[in-house]
C-alpha cells in the first residue's frame, strides 16, 4: 500500500505491480468525474422524493408544511378511491394510445413515401422537423387562433362549406386534442423511422430482386419485419411523452369542457393549485410515480425478451 | 414508359411533401401571418391573404406596460443557457466515468435515463414546497435547475454514446504520456467530441426554452419564461390576436432559428437520444 503513495511513473507500469495502482487512481479519478452529477441528482431528485413519501402520509396544508402531523395511509385511500384520479389516468391512457397509433402509422407512411426526395434532398427534412423545436404551450396558444370562431382559419373555411362544429365542445374536443398532439409530434416519427429505413442494407433488396420479389413482397418481407424495432422505439418514445401531456391542452382547455381533456398531468396540477389538498395530491403523485415504474419495468422486460428472441 | 412514371412519381412526392410542411407548419405559419396583419384584416371574414404587413403589433408586444415581455425574453434566454450549460458539465464528465470505466453503468445510468420516462409532474409539488423553503421561488436559478434536471437523461445517454464511438487509442497514447484523466478529457475528448456536443447543446437549449409545467407553477413575475408569458397575453388581453400572435412569434423565434441552422446535429443527436434510451 506505501509504494502507491510514491509510485505514479510510466516506467512502473512495466512491472506488474505498478498496473494496478494506476488502475486504482484511474477509478478514483473517475469516481470523482461522477460525483457531481450523483451529488446533484441525489440532492434535487432526493429531496422532492422525501417530501413526497412525508406528505403523503401527513395531515398538512400550508400552514403546517413544516410540522406535518402523521396519519397513516389516508390520503393514498383517498386517492385510490377518488373516481376523478381514475377518470384522468383513463383520459391519458387513451389519449396516448391514439396519438401514438396515429402518429407511428403517419410517420411510417409518410416515411416510406417520402424517402427518396428526403435522400436526394437531405435538407427538405429541416422544414418537416420545424414543429418539434416550437413549444407544446405556444402550439395551445397558436391552436388558439386557427380554432377560435371568429377569427381562425380553420372554423371560418368549414363554415364556407357549410359546416359548424364547434371543435373545442364536448362532441370534437378529444379528436382536437389528439390531432394536434398528432401534427406536432409525428415529425420525430417521420425522422426515426427515416433513420431505421436507411440502415436497412440495400443488398437485401437487390438479393431479393434478383429472385423475382416485387415491391409488395420486399415491403412485407424485408422493410417491415427490419422496421420493427424502430417502430417499437418510435411508439415507445412517443407514448411515454403523450401519456404525460400537459401543456397545449391545459393552454387550449385548461382541461374541459367540465374535466373531458383533463389529462394526469392536468389533475395533479389542479388538485394541489387550485384546491389546494396536499396531502392528497401528493399521494396521487406517488400512485403516479409507483405506476409509471411498473409500466416502464413491465416494457423493458417485453423489449428485452423480444430482443433477445 | 418506366421514365414518364418516374416523372410523375417525383411530382407526387414532392406534392406530399408541399402538403405535409403545410398541415404540420400551419399554426407557426397562421401565427407569423396573422402576427403581420393590421387588425382590421384580422378580424376579416372570409381570411385576407393580400394585405400590407405591419410591424404594429409587435411593438405593442415590446413595449405593453402591463406585461413585460422583454423580460421574460430575456429570462428564457438565461434560463436555457443556464440550464443547458450545467447539463453538460455535470453529464459530460460523468458520461467519461460510464463509458470509460463503467463507473455507474448498472446504477447511475438507468436511474438517469429512466427518469425522461416519469412524468413530471409528480416532482412539482415538492418542488413548490422546497422552492418555498429556500426562497427560490420566482428566480431564475430555480428555473435553471429545472432545465437542467429535465435536460440530463438525453445528455447523459448522448454523452455515453458520443465517447464510446470515439477512438480509445488517442486517449491511451495520451495517458503514457503522463496526462491525467482530467486533462484527457478536456484536451482531448471534449475536443474531438465537438460537433456532438454543439448538437447536444442545441437540443437542449430548445428543451429547456420550451419546457412550460414548472415555469407556471414556480414563477408568478420576475422570472417568468416566455411560454407562460405568451399565455398572459391570451388570458390578459382578451380577444387582441394581433399582440397575442406577435408574442408567440417572438417566443418561437430563438429554437426555431437555431434548429433550422442546425437541423443536420439536431436530427442526429434527437435520433440517438431515442435509440439509446
Amino acid at each position: 500500500m506505501a509504494r502507491q503513495d510514491t509510485a505514479g511513473s510510466v516506467a512502473l507500469d512495466r512491472h506488474g505491480t505498478g498496473r494496478r495502482f494506476r488502475v486504482t487512481r484511474r477509478r478514483r479519478d473517475a469516481l470523482m468525474l461522477a460525483a457531481p452529477l450523483v451529488v446533484f441528482l441525489g440532492l434535487w431528485l432526493g429531496f422532492p422524493f422525501l417530501t413526497n413519501l412525508v406528505y403523503s402520509v401527513s395531515e398538512v396544508n400550508f400552514e403546517t408544511l413544516r410540522a406535518p402531523s402523521f396519519i397513516g395511509l389516508d390520503n393514498y385511500a383517498r386517492a385510490i378511491q377518488d373516481s376523478a384520479f381514475w377518470a384522468a389516468m383513463g383520459f391519458s391512457l387513451r389519449f396516448a394510445v391514439a396519438a401514438t397509433l396515429a402518429q407511428v402509422l403517419l410517420g411510417l407512411v409518410i416515411a416510406l413515401a417520402l424517402r427518396p426526395l428526403l435522400v436526394r434532398h437531405k435538407a427538405l427534412m429541416a422544414l418537416i422537423l420545424l414543429p418539434l423545436m416550437i413549444s407544446p404551450a405556444l402550439i395551445g396558444v397558436m391552436y388558439r387562433l386557427i380554432l377560435n370562431e371568429f377569427v381562425g382559419v380553420v372554423p371560418q373555411y368549414l363554415a364556407m362549406v357549410g359546416l359548424y362544429p364547434n371543435l373545442l365542445g364536448p362532441d370534437w374536443v378529444f379528436a382536437t386534442v389528439v390531432a394536434i398532439e398528432v401534427l406536432q409530434w409525428t415529425p420525430f416519427a417521420i425522422l426515426l423511422l427515416f433513420t431505421a429505413l436507411q440502415n436497412i442494407p440495400t443488398e437485401l433488396y437487390d438479393a431479393a430482386r434478383v429472385d423475382g420479389a416485387g415491391p409488395w413482397q420486399c415491403f412485407w418481407r424485408i422493410t417491415l419485419p427490419l422496421l420493427v424495432p424502430g417502430l417499437a422505439i418510435t411508439a415507445f418514445v412517443r407514448f411515454i411523452d403523450s401519456f404525460r401531456v400537459f401543456d397545449h391542452i391545459f393552454v387550449l382547455t385548461g382541461g374541459g369542457p367540465g374535466s373531458l381533456t383533463t389529462s394526469v398531468s392536468i389533475y395533479i396540477y389542479r388538485s394541489f393549485f387550485q384546491q389546494q389538498q396536499l396531502g392528497s395530491a401528493v399521494a396521487t403523485s406517488m400512485v403516479l410515480l409507483v405506476l409509471s415504474l411498473a409500466a416502464l419495468y413491465a416494457s423493458m422486460r417485453l423489449m428485452l425478451r423480444k430482443g433477445e428472441a | 414508359m418506366t421514365r414518364r412514371v418516374g416523372t410523375i412519381g417525383w411530382a407526387l412526392r414532392w406534392a406530399l411533401f408541399a402538403v405535409v410542411v403545410l398541415v404540420f407548419n400551419l399554426p407557426i405559419i397562421m401565427t407569423v401571418v396573422t402576427a403581420l396583419k393590421p387588425t382590421a384584416v384580422i378580424n376579416a371574414s372570409p381570411p385576407q391573404w393580400l394585405f400590407v404587413p405591419t410591424l404594429d403589433h409587435f411593438v405593442t408586444v415590446l413595449t405593453d406596460r402591463a406585461v413585460d415581455f422583454p423580460l421574460y425574453l430575456f429570462n428564457s434566454t438565461v434560463i436555457a443557457l443556464g440550464g443547458t450549460l450545467l447539463a453538460l458539465v455535470l453529464s459530460i464528465p460523468a458520461a467519461y466515468a460510464i463509458a470509460r470505466y463503467g463507473i455507474g453503468k448498472r446504477t447511475v445510468l438507468p436511474l438517469v435515463a429512466n427518469l425522461r420516462a416519469i412524468p413530471l409532474v409528480i416532482f412539482a409539488i415538492p418542488f413548490y414546497l422546497m422552492y418555498q423553503v429556500m426562497g427560490l421561488l420566482d428566480t431564475r436559478t430555480g428555473l435553471i435547475i429545472i432545465a437542467c434536471i429535465i435536460n440530463l437523461p438525453v445528455a447523459l445517454l448522448f454523452a455515453v454514446g458520443m465517447i464510446q464511438d470515439l477512438p480509445i487509442e488517442i486517449e491511451e497514447a495520451a495517458r503514457v504520456d503522463g496526462a491525467g484523466t482530467l486533462t484527457v478529457l478536456w484536451r482531448i475528448v471534449v475536443p474531438l467530441a465537438q460537433p456532438m456536443i454543439l448538437a447536444l447543446a442545441i437540443l437542449s437549449f430548445i428543451y429547456a426554452w420550451n419546457e412550460f409545467l414548472f415555469g407556471l407553477i414556480l414563477t408568478t413575475r420576475d422570472a417568468v419564461p416566455v411560454t407562460v408569458g405568451a399565455t398572459f397575453f391570451t388570458t390578459s388581453w382578451g380577444v387582441r390576436w394581433g399582440p397575442i400572435a406577435a408574442a408567440a412569434t417572438l417566443s418561437v423565434l430563438p429554437p426555431m432559428v437555431l434548429g433550422l441552422l442546425c437541423y443536420r446535429y439536431l436530427g442526429r443527436a434527437l435520433t440517438a437520444g431515442a435509440i439509446k434510451g
